[in-house]
């Protein structure tokens, strides 16, 4: 090693992971593009181009396909594939659990038992707006279910182990819940609950997206204010306690905003695979422990996750569109085990 | 004025009997070491906890006068340098990363140059950039000692700081802990298993057993043969050293008795 400082050495670091940040940003509009242009009608750059900078211009039938249909699905990917990833690592590290992500605490689970009773009661109640209703209930019983959590880790004085165990026995009343109501449905009712179930984005417009995005605005500075603090966390909980961080306030309000950026992600698009387990997967092998850099980069490798499955999920097979939640699983699990090896390889 | 002055402190886990009762000693003035003695779960952790955390059951625990219970967080913290037992739990994060971020949070406007020389002084420069898991379990408790040091803290509450460490690096660190404490007219609580050390380094000795100061003053009043049986259960003889210094010679163990340890509950 040269004579240089630790501190210069680090400043090098640093630079090297905000240009990782850039080439991800740089990555994610590519992938953006290429999400706009697939589909089966026949876009090329240049319409697309065209039709993003002059709306008006553009044949009436092209511009429906483009501006309500592929644009707010290939946004909304953005939006809920950053919550989830902002989500996700927040989570992992205030509760020291790798295997921790949006899903642990049993939020999810909550929205798809809102989305599913629901769907079961809404032929009961004539009067319910069915499409306004299914969100609407997913996201109400989301935040339900954070607010039982974020009560029980204050009440439990924020120790993590239990948070995690509630989380999990959250979870499993919901699914059960689902379940149940699955048993006593019929059967185009359990055809809808297994499609809200698998997540898909389609479902979602402009109102969505923009409460989504909004939401993810209005959390992101809260964690970013935090990013030394989750840094120091990584070293254990005492250590951090001993420098003077307030680790249960730091979990409570970590937990509120994961609730919330959840909640709002999965009522619109139902549960998508686990991009808050894989981006900050990624994003960790990628760019390292340093929380200023890992947080964005948790996001933007949620919001690249899901826009590339997007992409993927209308031009994989011709004609065919799979399920963005599937793929997500599918091609992200293969892509997670070989960064995972090269990790190792890399002797990190 | 007294640095810190500790008397009559008790502290029970939830519900469960006191693991440390009415524990107190003479006050401690800057520039002291004082070491803490006693076998595994006497004690010595739970002691230090209460401190850091300026928090107990009973007695009183005041650092520079004031009531440690009644010191704002920033303040308690930014006064005690903490090093619990456990060292810095092994991921990809760096030792730099870890002391930066630490470095970062006390708000104060510590120079780049400070992290550099304390890494360089704890022979961790080499290391600075590798993750946590690859470094080996003493590297990681200078680690520890680092944040615990950063903040060049009035009162040191070390935790077993040399239990991984080998002999050369015991030396080091006890020596720059001394250093400090004389630069910054600090006083330090240290516990050790390593007795001999602790007779080295230590200006004054405390020893607990079963949650109790058994014996406390001077590294000769401390360690003696009765003690060291009573305590830790060892037949020991005490010789001298060159210069002096006190060295344990432990015999062999005693029959075991059967409150010994951490059988006991
Ligand atoms: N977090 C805890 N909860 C309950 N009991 C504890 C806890 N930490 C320590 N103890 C108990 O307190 C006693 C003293 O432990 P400790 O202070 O760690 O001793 P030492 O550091 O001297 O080995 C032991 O009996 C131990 O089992
Ligand atoms: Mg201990």
């Amino acid at each position: 090693m040269s004579d240089a400082t630790l501190a210069s050495q680090f400043a090098r670091i640093s630079r090297r992971r905000t240009a990782i940040l850039m080439a991800g940003l740089a990555a994610l509009l590519l992938s953006v593009t290429l999400d706009l242009m697939a589909g089966p009608a026949d876009l090329g750059l240049a319409d697309i181009a065209r039709g993003l900078v002059d709306p008006a211009g553009m044949e009436p039938r092209f511009r429906v396909i483009l501006w309500s249909v592929r644009l707010p699905d290939a946004l909304i990917a953005l939006g809920v594939g950053a919550a989830l990833g902002l989500a996700g690592i927040e989570i992992q590290t205030v509760l020291n659990n790798p295997l921790a992500s949006p899903y642990t605490l049993g939020i999810a689970s909550a929205a798809t038992f809102g989305a599913a009773l629901t769907i079961v009661l809404a032929p009961a109640i004539p009067w319910l707006p069915a499409a306004a209703a299914l969100p609407a209930m997913a996201l109400a019983f989301a935040l339900g279910a954070g607010g039982v959590v974020l009560l029980v880790t204050a009440a439990l004085g924020g120790v993590r182990e239990t948070v995690v165990l509630f989380g999990i026995a959250m979870l499993f009343l919901c699914e059960a819940a689902t379940a149940l109501l699955m048993y006593l449905a019929n059967a185009e009712a359990v055809q809808q609950i297994v499609f809200w179930t698998i997540g898909s984005l389609t479902k979602a417009g402009w109102v969505e997206l923009a409460l989504v995005s909004l939401v993810f605005a209005l959390v992101f500075p809260f964690s970013l204010r935090n990013v030394w603090a989750l840094t120091l966390l990584r070293g254990g909980e005492e250590h951090a306690r001993a420098i003077g961080v307030d680790v249960a306030r730091l979990r409570r309000h970590a937990i509120l905003r994961v609730s919330v950026l959840t909640a709002f992600a999965v009522c619109f698009v139902g549960s998508i695979g686990f991009v808050g387990l894989l981006g900050p997967h990624i994003a960790r092998l990628v760019i390292g422990e340093d929380h200023r850099f890992l947080v964005p980069a948790s996001a933007l490798g949620g919001a690249l996750l899901l826009s590339v499955a997007s992409w993927l999920s209308k031009s994989l097979l011709p004609g065919v569109i799979i399920p963005v939640g599937i793929l997500t699983a599918m091609a992200g699990v293969p892509f997670f085990v070989l960064l995972i090896m090269l990790g190792r390889r890399a002797g990190r | 004025m007294n640095l810190l002055e500790v008397e009559g402190v008790g502290f029970a886990y939830g519900r469960k009997p006191p693991v440390i009762s009415d524990i107190g000693f003479p006050p401690l003035a800057g520039g002291q070491l004082l070491g803490l003695l006693g076998p595994n779960a006497a004690g010595k952790s739970t002691l230090m906890r209460c401190i850091a955390d300026g928090r107990a059951d009973t007695g009183t625990i005041r650092l520079l006068g004031q009531e440690l219970a009644a010191m704002p967080r920033d303040e308690r913290t930014r006064l005690v340098g903490y090093m619990p037992q456990t060292p810095p739990q092994p991921s990809s994060l760096t030792a730099y990363e870890l002391v930066r971020s630490a470095a970062e949070l006390t708000g104060m406007a510590l120079g780049r140059g400070e992290i550099d020389a304390l890494l360089h002084s704890l022979g961790l420069a080499v290391e600075a950039f590798r993750p946590l898991s690859a470094l080996s379990g003493g590297k990681r408790q200078l680690v520890g000692l680092a944040l615990a040091l950063l903040r060049r803290p009035r009162l040191l509450l070390l935790d077993e700081p040399t239990s991984a460490l080998d002999l050369y690096w015991r030396n080091i660190v006890l020596a720059q802990v001394r250093r400090h404490l004389a630069e910054a007219a600090a006083g330090a609580i240290v516990a050790f298993h390593d007795l001999d050390l602790a007779a080295r380094y230590c200006d004054r000795l405390v020893l607990l057993d079963h949650g109790r100061v058994v014996a406390g003053g001077s590294p000769a009043e401390v360690l003696t043969p009765g003690n060291l049986a009573r305590v830790y259960n060892v037949e020991a003889e005490i010789l001298s050293g060159a210069d002096g210094r006190i060295i344990v010679n432990t015999l062999r163990p005693l029959v075991a008795h059967p409150t010994h340890g951490e059988s006991r509950c």
